[in-house]
């Protein structure tokens, strides 16, 4: 397993990757054997090859003025169920895996009482669950809260559309969710895994926290990894491995990937 | 308020190996046990071996993927002891993927004091060399004379610099992470402050000053534009004026260089954009809600025009030094025969009429004339093995000395050269910031993570 100072095996990237240098997030479809990219300034979803080195094009583009892209950030996989899902602020895009050009989402879920904010999301197939992670609506934020109130974990059923209301919310002081920054889940287990960071540079409460898709209300994270005072700084990306028992963290004032043995989630 | 997610400089998707042994993927195994302990793999079904993409895809796929899922216990059980959660919070990683050494992005030359000023977007520093530094092939690497880096010295992801040649000060620009361009005199090193900083609009990477007119450009990737300053402004100050605008032919500006005679600014363009269109009424925002009360700043993300974005060719657009607003370029070096990729840096020679380009991915320098435009040839190419470039992310004159330099973020160096070096032409010195031959992660704001479960295999994009 890469350690210390490694060299990566393979780079994608270049002028015909049509990759830019705004990645924000990105997924793998074990399914499809396919990496997933969201192309911030094109405003595009990106799909390549698994195996994809070098200068590789993608082999299908979503883009266009139907599809409703703007600035995407985010990206999450259904596998099972072949669709993509976008977050854009104040809605969640929904395409097929295989859509192409310039097509329409399949659904939209927008609107007042679906309370979103959508920063990032994640999707649990099996138990039908649409998690979407962001700020709290305005007004939502109880009075005299501190910051690590200011972010929420919506539930969703995985094919909602329009405007519905969430299942249920996590949010609250006892969350200690500040800023959600992006998510994996794991459903064997019934469980989401949040990388929640602050607006400090350098901030030693920056964690990962894990909840129960069962969760509601003003929930404190079953597990933590991180924060207050330990190595994480501002952390980034998630990423896990069922059968090592593993989460792999990005944290970007530490400038490193980090992997922790986490058994207890597994 | 549109929220953008900084991210840092080098950006690309690192794939790193993980060597995981014969256990096959979670996701890839097909298992209908129901275990009401820890987790157990009834039945390993391994993915195909030969890498490429299954192009028909089973229903059976998804129903194993689906049936994987379904092993094991639910989580509605009681809330861990307060013991057991305190071990996770503090336990340490088991693995770290983390570069030790400075990474070059930015190089430029203290003509008058014989130094050579680097930043290092690997563990956020500034340093400076003697310019005839040359690390021995023996040495594990060069130590800078002066280091400045710390949390007061606001230093991140410094993407580009420029040093005043009358007193040598630093100026250093933060691509996204701090929105910052800070200034430090020559003599700083260790945790200093900035002795000033100016907030810049959200994605600033180039940097040319003009010193005749005393003001600095700036080029900034999100908002598809070029800002302008005094060149001593800080704090909240204004743009003196921006360009901005689809007639302007900006797309994910990053290098920019200034030719005084002409008074022609270049601006290099990777090549994605997306209109951001003033509203007919109301505030214009920018990115990341920066530039509140701020006049001249570039129209932000929350005006961006769905639908909109464009994938365009990479491109070196040129135009007067003083335009503004949506102005067309005079002309535009773009096409298959220029061979730009990524074009992430530029530099401009006055007395030989030449613009240089740091070619990111091409490990290559090219040289174009001045008066270039269209679908040219450089009139030179450094680029070859025996140069050492690697990830080449900024170039630099030196005019007194008659060379050029080029910061490779690639492999841990700095390389000279004479300025007319052409084809695969050694460098005459080299500033080596790690073993010879030492790994190079080229991490740089690791922000997004994925596995690999086919390959065993981390997908990290920088």
């Amino acid at each position: 397993m890469a350690d210390g100072n490694a060299q990566a095996t393979r780079q994608i990237g270049g002028q015909k990757s049509m990759i830019t240098r705004t990645i924000h997030d990105m997924a793998y479809n074990p399914i499809r054997d396919e990496i997933v990219i969201p192309q911030y300034f094109a405003q595009a979803v990106m799909t390549y090859r698994g195996g994809a080195n070098g200068e590789e094009s993608p082999i299908r583009l979503i883009h266009g003025p139907d599809t409703q892209l703007t600035n995407p950030q985010r990206v999450a996989l259904d596998a099972v169920h072949k669709e993509v899902f976008v977050p854009l602020e104040d809605r969640v895009l929904v395409f097929p895996s295989e859509a192409e050009g310039n097509v329409a989402p399949i659904r939209v879920l927008k609107g007042p009482d679906t309370l979103l904010g959508a920063d990032a999301l994640t999707v649990d197939p099996v138990h039908d669950l649409l998690i979407v992670a962001g700020p709290r609506p305005k007004g939502k934020v109880e009075a005299g809260a501190s910051g690590e109130a200011s972010g929420q974990v919506l539930i969703f059923n995985r094919t909602d559309s329009g405007n519905v209301k969430p299942r249920s919310v996590i949010a609250g002081p006892k969350t200690k969710i500040t800023r959600p920054w992006l998510m994996a889940n794991y459903p064997p287990r019934e469980l989401f895994i949040l990388t929640v960071t602050s607006v400090e540079r350098n901030s030693p409460t920056d964690f990962v926290g894990v909840w129960s898709e069962h969760d509601s209300g003003d929930v404190p994270p079953r597990w933590t990894i991180g924060g207050p005072n330990q190595l994480l700084r501002q952390v980034r990306g998630i990423a896990l491995i069922p059968q090592r028992k593993e989460v792999v963290v990005s944290d970007k004032y530490v400038n490193a990937v980090m992997t922790y043995h986490f058994p207890e989630i597994f | 308020m549109s929220k953008t997610i900084p991210t840092r400089a080098k950006v690309r998707v690192s794939i790193v190996i993980a060597l995981l042994g014969t256990i096959a993927a979670v996701l890839a195994v097909s298992g209908n046990g129901i275990r009401t302990a820890g987790p157990v793999l009834v039945a390993i079904q391994p993915l195909p071996e030969d890498g490429e993409m299954c192009p028909l895809i089973s229903t059976s796929a998804e129903s194993s993927l689906f049936a994987s899922m379904l092993q094991e216990r639910s989580s509605r059980e009681a809330m861990p002891s307060d013991s057991a959660r305190a071990e996770v919070t503090r336990r340490k990683p088991v693995r770290m993927i983390r570069d030790p050494y400075l990474a070059y992005s930015a190089v430029a030359v203290d003509v008058a004091h014989n130094e050579v000023v680097m930043a290092d977007e690997n563990l956020f520093s500034i340093v400076a060399y003697n310019r005839l530094e040359n690390t021995p092939a023996a040495a594990k690497m060069s130590e800078p004379k002066r280091m400045i880096q710390g949390m007061n010295t606001e230093l991140e992801f410094e993407c580009s610099l420029y040093v005043d040649p009358e007193n040598g000060d630093i100026y250093a620009v933060n691509n996204d992470t701090l929105g910052k361009l800070v200034v430090f005199s020559r003599q700083a090193r260790g945790d200093a402050a900035p002795d000033r900083s100016l907030d810049t609009p959200m994605g600033t990477y180039g940097i040319a000053i003009d010193e005749k007119n005393q003001e600095m450009m700036l080029t900034v990737q999100n908002d598809a534009a070029v800002v302008s300053f005094r060149k001593g402004a800080k704090g909240q100050d204004s743009p003196l004026r921006t360009l901005q605008g689809p007639q302007t032919l900006l797309a994910d500006p990053h290098g920019i260089a200034l030719d005084p005679g002409a008074g022609l600014l270049f601006v290099s363009n990777w090549g994605s954009v997306n209109e951001h269109r003033k509203p007919a009424s109301g505030p214009v925002l920018g990115s990341l809600g920066r530039g509140v009360g701020r006049s001249n700043w570039p129209i932000g993300m929350p005006h961006a025009v769905p639908g909109s974005g464009k994938f365009m060719p990479p491109s070196i657009t040129v135009y007067a030094r003083s335009s503004s607003g949506d102005t067309a370029p005079l002309r535009v070096i773009q096409g298959p025969k220029t061979q730009l990729n990524w074009p992430t840096a530029l530099a401009f020679d006055p007395e030989r009429g030449e613009l240089y380009v740091a070619n990111d991915p091409a490990d290559s320098v090219l040289v174009f004339k001045a008066d270039a435009s269209g679908d040219v040839a450089p009139i030179r190419v450094l680029r070859g093995p025996k140069t050492q470039i690697k990830n080449p992310t900024s170039v630099n004159l030196d005019l007194k000395n008659d060379e050029l330099w080029v910061a490779n973020f690639g492999n841990h160096t700095a390389t000279v050269y004479k300025r007319s070096a052409n084809g695969d032409t050694p460098p005459l010195r080299v500033i080596r910031s790690a073993p010879i031959g030492a790994p190079t992660p080229m991490m740089g704001n690791p922000n997004v993570l994925a596995y690999d479960s086919k390959r065993e295999e981390l997908l990290v994009a920088n």
